[in-house]
């Protein structure tokens, strides 16, 4: 028989008490890897769902620049527009390689809340995805009424190559003069895996038309030669010299300032999920050390059998140790298993400060996250059982067989 | 100088046999104290604990019995005399020699205890409890341990649990478990206690026998008429010696 089995005969003797302390810390490491996956989800997916825009430097109408990243990367309806004109002076700054002017709206369906997403864009916006493929020959002309469209609203709607699509404006649009139009399917993508997927594109003239925008434009998604540092500031700077309606910002600028807001709000559930813990580890202190007061009889006897303090004091850390580190390898088991709620939950509750919380899954399993939930267990563990470990080993066998003679 | 003790057939330094010391205390004194109040819980103690003999230590609740049982076994210090056990000096001129850790291992290869409350782990079987001394030197010996249980009558009560097992069975685990490590003497204080007259006189009867194959046993008790069976017997009243 050796200390470790010695150690789970005793938690298990008061099974009770010992799944409620498991629970206390499993939940809390439960709270703290989601929260810790979900931080890594999200910075990963916003990466990547900026290095698909396949440009570095964003220039849209002024605005809030944050709503305007929101539209550009989910799609959507933004009431700023700026002059397409903006667009051949962009083109020819210095240090930008390629631009690309988009208009975009959206068409809501008020019952379904169902929105259709589109796009007016140019040959440059191709130049931007050189990775795209598609079924069909593509547009014909720059005022062709033709649509490429993404698989997913392709499937949606039931359109393939050479059919048409019908364009009809909700009660709002036709109030606005806009335009219903049938369009040609000329092409659909092969899945991306991006937002593109659920677009639905038109040559940029052929959408200013049907919405009644004629040379307007909502961004220009701009792609810089050089990508250091000092290239991009100076290519940033440039761009605002421009002047005019404009906000100029680099998407890695929307990047760290995505992940500091979130960075702030992890901080502050990070100190909650902390206060949780450190309950926790109170709770496992409490549980560890009315054992140790139960059975300071025992305690007494193994002394006097021949254990030395050091012996004692080794199996109650052992018990302590093992009781954390299965409360943190359930609370993993627990996210793990429950990480689509858990994530459904951050998502409803971080709605308010995270408009454009990036598609797909953002807590999954991270072998580093994973480590550290195991090793700040086993710390807690160390934490909260040297205490008891050490009123244990003190107890002095004498006076134990005397409080039981 | 040691003296006898003082036993109720016979003064037993008189016709002590040769057999070899296994533990000596001379003039042995405890004191414990609450606050400023001393209380003198063993005076002038002095035997000689020879291996292969059978003693008892007689006497009524708060004679000192169990207090002599923890000086021998180390598990507490004199305040006073000289001590040794199994060879080695605890407590000399008045000082300890030997520190707790030092006593703790002198307890775990010299010496078995046994208790009135048998103090069995209720989570493990009688073999297990039996091993588990074995758990404190590294060491491990199921083979041994079911010899003990068998060599007790428990042969067949291997893997119960002590809530299976009636008091005389419980301590007769605790008897197997006190003989794990080989010890030179064993210690058993009130170990009847909890027994009904039958049980105890089995249970003495495995005293005997082992204390026939060599082993050195005292007994603390205050059963007088299980005193009359045993050959040395030290009175022991208000921490001292007593002549009857």
């Amino acid at each position: 028989m050796e200390y470790l089995r010695l150690a789970i005969k005793n938690l298990l003797r008061r099974k009770v008490r010992t799944i409620l302390t498991l629970l206390g810390i499993g939940v809390a490491i439960a709270v703290l890897y989601s929260l810790l996956e979900f931080q890594q989800g999200y910075e990963k997916g916003l990466q990547g769902q900026l290095d698909q825009l396949g440009a570095h430097i964003m220039v849209v109408p002024k605005g809030c620049p944050y709503e305007a990243a929101t539209i550009v990367l989910h799609g959507g309806k933004w009431p700023r527009y700026m002059e397409e004109s903006y667009f051949d002076k962009i083109k020819d700054v210095d240090g930008v390689s390629q631009a690309a002017p988009i208009l975009m709206d959206a068409i809501i369906d008020i019952k379904t809340k169902d929105s259709k997403i589109f796009l007016g864009i140019t040959d440059e916006y191709g130049k931007l995805r050189p990775k795209w493929t598609m079924d069909g020959p593509g547009f014909s002309g720059v005022k062709a009424q033709e649509t490429i469209m993404g698989t997913a609203i392709a499937k949606k709607l039931g359109l393939k190559v050479g059919d048409t699509f019908y364009l009809k404006q909700d009660a709002a649009g036709i109030a606005a003069g806009k335009d219903n139009a049938q369009l040609k399917v000329v092409g659909i993508l092969d899945r991306t895996g991006s937002q593109d997927d659920g677009f639905i594109f038109m040559p940029l003239h052929t959408l200013q038309q049907i919405f009644k925008l004629p040379g307007k434009i909502v961004v220009v998604l701009v792609r810089a030669e050089k990508i250091d540092a000092g290239s991009m500031e100076r290519t940033t700077a440039d761009l605002r010299a421009l002047g005019g309606n404009m906000n100029v910002f680099p998407l890695s600028e929307l990047l760290n300032n995505a992940s500091q807001l979130m960075q702030v709000t992890k901080v502050f559930v990070l100190a909650i999920v902390l206060v949780a813990i450190a309950i926790g580890a109170v709770g496992v202190l409490n549980t560890i050390l009315m054992a140790v007061f139960e059975r300071t009889k025992e305690i007494g006897m193994m002394k006097a059998i021949g254990a030395s303090p050091k012996d004692i004091f080794a199996l109650i850390w052992t018990e302590t140790v093992l009781l954390c580190t299965a409360g943190g390898l359930l609370g993993i088991g627990i996210a793990i298993t429950s990480s689509r709620g858990i994530e459904w939950f951050f998502r409803k509750a971080l709605a308010s400060q995270f408009s454009a919380l990036p598609e797909g899954t953002l807590i999954g399993v991270s072998s580093g996250i994973v480590l550290l939930c195991v090793l700040l267990s086993i710390g807690l563990g160390v934490l909260a059982g040297f205490y008891p470990a050490w009123r244990a080993s003190a107890v002095k066998p004498i006076e134990a067989i005397r409080g039981a003679n | 100088m040691t003296t006898s003790v003082v036993a109720e057939q016979e003064i037993l330094t008189s016709d002590m046999p040769v057999n070899p010391s296994v533990a000596t205390a001379n003039r042995l004194g405890k004191i414990y104290r609450r606050g400023v109040e001393e209380i003198y819980a063993l005076r002038d103690i002095s035997a000689d604990f020879r291996q292969g003999q059978f003693y008892c230590v007689l006497g009524p609740s708060g004679a000192g019995k169990t207090t002599l049982l923890n000086l021998l076994g180390g598990m507490d210090v004199p305040t006073s005399g000289n001590l040794a056990i199994a060879g080695s000096t605890v407590m000399d001129a008045g000082r300890v020699r030997l520190s707790e850790g030092a006593r703790d291992k002198l307890r775990r290869e010299n010496i078995g205890f046994i208790f009135t409350e048998f103090f069995l782990m209720p989570t493990l079987t009688a073999v297990e409890n039996v091993q588990m001394p074995l758990l404190w030197s590294g060491k491990e010996d199921r083979k041994y341990a079911v010899e003990l249980l068998e060599r007790v009558g428990l042969g067949h009560r291997l893997t119960h649990r002590p809530t299976e097992m009636s008091g005389g069975e419980m301590q007769r685990v605790a008897i197997a478990r006190a003989l794990i490590n080989r010890p030179r003497l064993l210690l058993a204080d009130e170990p009847t206690g909890n027994v009904d007259t039958k049980t105890r006189d089995s249970i003495f009867e495995l005293f005997r026998e082992l204390n026939g194959e060599g082993l050195a046993i005292v007994l603390a008790t205050h059963d007088r008429e299980l005193a009359t069976r045993i050959d040395h017997v030290m009175h022991l009243r208000e921490g001292r010696i007593a002549e009857r």
